[in-house]
């Protein structure tokens, strides 16, 4: 470990701030994707089903998602953090802290990875649909065994996509307490001017990024059966 | 074959409203399917074929009709109850639209998931349906797999899950070469013999019609022009768009076209003319011409001939130049007439006039 400690000469004394930063990193990413996952995929099967020509056409329901999406999605999430902080005091009871940082970060990436989900769905040939409906299938049996079956694979592309661009956004938490490797790289590696504090923060960052895409690209490609 | 209808559309209009203009796809059509038949639907891409077959497992909902199948009024049921009619009125494409997620086996036991059976049931159900289409062995692979006449016969097997009395086969065979289509008009006419499965088939082919359909339709701007029962329709089509359809079909205008190219080697005039004899039925040609050459020393020169088998009935045509006096001429044309030959004179166009 002595090259280690030559080039990483703060980042050597910091193994448990690390460790802690890493866990909390994984913690933020991997609640606000189990609910930013739910929120996010209904919002997208609403959006594919009740849009013009959909299986559960509905005008009004459709464009209230649809500007929802819109609405979030164009808000600066280091914005979003500040505008959103009473809420998330009235949710959590903190407006600070890993666990405050769940709310903003549901309310940023579920309408991102809703449109994901929208787009992955409506890769789905509509013949195929229609081939369903003509067999007797109603909504429900559309959506489980047609769409998210035959979306699979997109929607496992976009789910990688959607849970990198989390981890980004996990590292601005970090600007209201939230604690993670994004918090460590910049209030301790570029406020004091340890550079190798914000190198490591990055490597680990790269890591956890490189393994999600990694295992993404696998199950993709193992259920896709297109070719 | 009994008479029985299990479809009937009544006066059925479907009209698109899509940005400020109005489309009627559909106007005013009734179509009347007994049970047993296999009822060709023919017409040009936008003449309103598959918007009116849409409408009899609802797909598509009519502007203004009524739907009777197998004595239900589709248009007032409710969507469970439609999702139950449906299931009984099967379904093929023309680009298959099979799951490309499930294996082919899981394409067409599709239908089944949710319903009555139980899972060993469905297993021996999926099986006996791959073996009707002949894709047994296929069981385990994915759609990408299979050729586009495989893929059909998947479509075909998965339309036929829930054992419906109706399949409907839009444009099924368009994508196919003519061989696979073929092989998979022969399994629809198998299914319809065996099953005693009625058959809606729309096409653009009249050879697809030629070969299964026992009655046709044609299809021009929404409407329903000619329809009857096949040889009817191929004897004495009424409509220019028919006979067109059935000259391409026959391949008599091919013909025509290179006769008329090459007409003026004819040396048509009063003494000889290029003439068109068509006849349905036990009638056959070789003692017609010796009977015209005996009878008025009219020779008659063979040009082209063409005998189609319909519904066990043979439909012949003959292109021929008869060569004789013009009051021979006359009383040949007479006794052809009289022995139940359609007979057509045919002016060649002047070349470059066309």
């Amino acid at each position: 470990m002595g090259w280690f400690a030559k080039y990483f000469p703060n980042a050597v004394t910091m193994k448990s701030d690390f460790i802690q930063a890493t866990g909390e990193t994984l913690y933020m990413t991997a609640i606000t994707a189990i609910i930013a996952g739910i929120l996010g995929m209904a919002i997208g099967i609403g959006l594919i089903v009740t849009q013009p020509g959909g299986i559960l056409e509905n005008r009004i329901i459709y464009n209230v998602l649809d500007k929802f999406v819109n609405l979030f999605r164009s808000i600066p999430f280091v914005i979003l953090l500040a505008i959103i902080a009473p809420v998330t005091r009235i949710i959590v009871g903190t407006a600070i802290g890993t666990t405050a940082a769940i709310v903003p970060l549901v309310i940023g990436s579920a309408p991102f990875y809703a449109r994901q989900i929208q787009n992955a769905l409506a890769e789905v040939d509509h013949g195929v649909i229609e081939a369903a409906e003509s067999v007797g299938s109603g909504p429900i049996a559309i959506i489980f065994r047609v769409y998210l079956k035959e979306g699979l694979a997109d929607i496992i592309r976009s789910s990688v996509l959607t849970l990198i661009s989390l981890i980004d956004l996990t590292a601005m938490a970090g600007a209201i307490g939230g604690g993670g490797l994004g918090n460590l790289a910049v209030n301790i590696g570029y406020n004091r001017f340890q550079t190798d504090v914000i190198f490591l923060a990055m490597l680990i960052i790269l890591v956890i990024v490189f393994l999600i895409q990694l295992v993404g690209d696998w199950l993709a490609r193992r259920v896709d059966h297109t070719a | 074959m009994t008479n029985e209808a299990i479809i009937q559309l009544k006066d059925i209009d479907v009209t698109f409203h899509n940005k400020g203009q109005t489309v009627e796809a559909v106007k005013k059509v009734s179509l009347t399917v007994n049970r047993g038949d296999i009822y060709g639907v023919v017409g040009y891409s936008g003449a309103g074929k598959s918007t009116l077959v849409r409408v009899i497992n609802r797909l598509q909902k009519p502007t203004a009709g009524s739907v009777d199948v197998n004595g239900q009024d589709i248009l007032a049921l409710n969507s469970h109850d439609l999702r139950e009619a449906r299931t009984k009125i099967g379904m093929i494409f023309q680009h298959f639209n099979l799951m490309n997620s499930r294996t082919i086996a899981d394409n067409v036991d599709y239908p089944l998931k949710g319903g009555k059976l139980s899972r060993t049931e469905r297993k021996e159900k999926v099986a006996h349906l791959l073996d009707l289409v002949g894709l047994t062995e296929k069981a385990t692979d994915y759609p990408a797999q299979l050729s586009g006449g495989q893929k059909q016969r998947v479509a075909i097997a998965r339309a036929l899950a829930n054992d419906p009395e109706i399949l409907i086969s839009d444009e099924a065979t368009s994508a196919l070469d003519p061989k696979t289509t073929s092989a998979i008009l022969e399994l629809l006419k198998r299914l319809n013999k065996e099953l005693g499965l009625t058959v809606v088939l729309i096409t653009h082919e009249m050879e697809a019609v030629k070969e299964i359909c026992n009655k046709v339709a044609v299809m021009e701007d929404g409407e329903i022009i000619e329809c009857g029962d096949l040889v009817t329709i191929f004897s004495q089509p009424k409509q220019p768009l028919t006979k067109d359809f059935i000259n391409t079909a026959t391949q008599i205008n091919q013909a025509l076209e290179k006769i008329y190219r090459q007409a003026s080697t004819l040396g048509l005039d009063d003494h000889h003319q290029l003439v068109q004899l068509q006849y349905v039925g036990a009638t056959t040609d070789a003692p017609l011409i010796t009977e015209l050459y005996k009878r008025y020393e009219v020779v008659s020169n063979i040009l082209y001939g063409n005998v189609e088998i319909l519904q066990d009935t043979p439909l012949g045509n003959l292109i021929v130049v008869m060569t004789g006096e013009p009051d021979k001429l006359k009383a040949a044309w007479q006794y052809c007439q009289d022995a139940g030959i359609t007979i057509t004179h045919l002016k060649p166009k002047k070349p470059g006039v066309a």
